[in-house]
């Protein structure tokens, strides 16, 4: 059984769009599966920012919105017209996650957005 | 017979322990079945239990795995391991500790699939509907989020020799004597100096 020991799928999520700074303004960037026979999880196994100049500022990414948030990495740094690559590679903490990932930007210039995108490991 | 025993720790998957019309004897606490199979199937691994979110240094409630149950005349075999990082104590019937010592139950954790690939050691059995029980034991300063038990195994059908339509009383001695093969199945635990 020693396939049991990578015991995972992996999956894409949709690329979101971060259109508002804030915490209040979080929004759901990766949906945990529900409606199977057993409760699934994820683990996050990479997250990809593409900044659309908006300047050099920080991504968070954890589960609920506005005061409900719970962070569940440190703020990721997103600068101003890059694509930021966290992963394996970069020493991405695999946090898990049982509520939907949500996430915003700290701050955004004028009328810019921040593209999000995570891969994940989903248990269960 | 080599195939009619339990605990078999082939490489590979967990292996049926008994096949098409072989006899077997369900020991369930102090009782005894004599029966032969006439049906059996594979069941994939499946997530049998969420025994639930689990704060810091907490242990849940002892909780019986009715995912586990079986249909009337029928029994499971199956082997099983957690995917989240908590130690199980496994009870079966519900009042009954299994892998009890004489000081310590032993619990289970996630590092079973390391150090026992094939699971052999959490070979058990369920008779009909008389499930095991599970606890779960947090040992972090952090909750987790959920305490998940996957299991695989089979389910035999079977029929009676003792009674009934296959009713085979000579057999049956043949099976009690040791002269005619049989799979002896310990449907649960035993309790110490029981």
């Amino acid at each position: 059984m020693g396939l049991l020991v990578n015991d995972r799928i992996v999956r894409a999520g949709a690329v979101v769009n971060l259109a508002a700074a804030a915490v209040a303004n979080a929004v759901v960037v990766y949906t945990v599966p529900t409606a199977l026979v057993g409760a699934r999880s994820v683990k996050i196994h990479r997250v990809n920012l593409y900044n659309n100049v908006a300047g050099n500022t920080q991504v968070l990414i954890g589960t609920g919105v506005g005061g409900a948030f719970a962070a569940l990495l440190p703020a990721l740094d997103s600068f101003n017209g890059l694509v930021d690559a966290y992963g394996p590679e970069t020493d991405l903490i695999q946090a898990e996650s049982f509520a939907n990932i949500t996430a915003y930007p700290v701050a955004l210039l004028g009328g810019t957005t921040i593209d999000i995108q995570l891969e994940v490991i989903v248990c269960g | 017979m080599p195939d009619l025993y339990i605990f078999k720790a082939q490489i590979g998957m967990v292996d049926p322990i008994a096949l098409q019309n072989q006899n077997v004897c369900i020991h369930y606490v102090q009782n005894e079945h004599y029966r032969k199979v006439d049906f059996l199937e594979s069941i994939p691994p499946f997530q049998c239990i969420n025994l639930g979110a689990l704060a810091a240094l907490t242990t849940t409630a002892r909780t019986n795995v009715v995912n586990l149950e079986m249909p009337n005349n029928e029994f499971g075999l199956f082997r099983w391991w957690p995917l989240d990082d908590a130690q199980i104590r496994l009870y079966h019937p519900s009042g009954v500790a299994k892998w009890q010592l004489r000081w310590l139950q032993v619990p289970l954790d996630m590092n079973i699939i390391n150090r026992d690939p094939n699971l052999v050691s959490t070979e058990i059995a369920v008779w009909e509907d008389n499930r095991p029980a599970m606890e779960a034991v947090n040992g972090h300063a952090i909750a987790l989020g959920a305490v998940r038990i996957i299991a695989l195994g089979y389910r035999f059908h079977t029929v009676s020799l003792e009674s009934g339509a296959h009713a085979n009383p000579q057999l049956v001695k043949q099976l009690k004597s040791g002269d005619a093969p049989c799979t002896h199945v310990w449907c649960s635990g035993r309790g110490i100096g029981d």
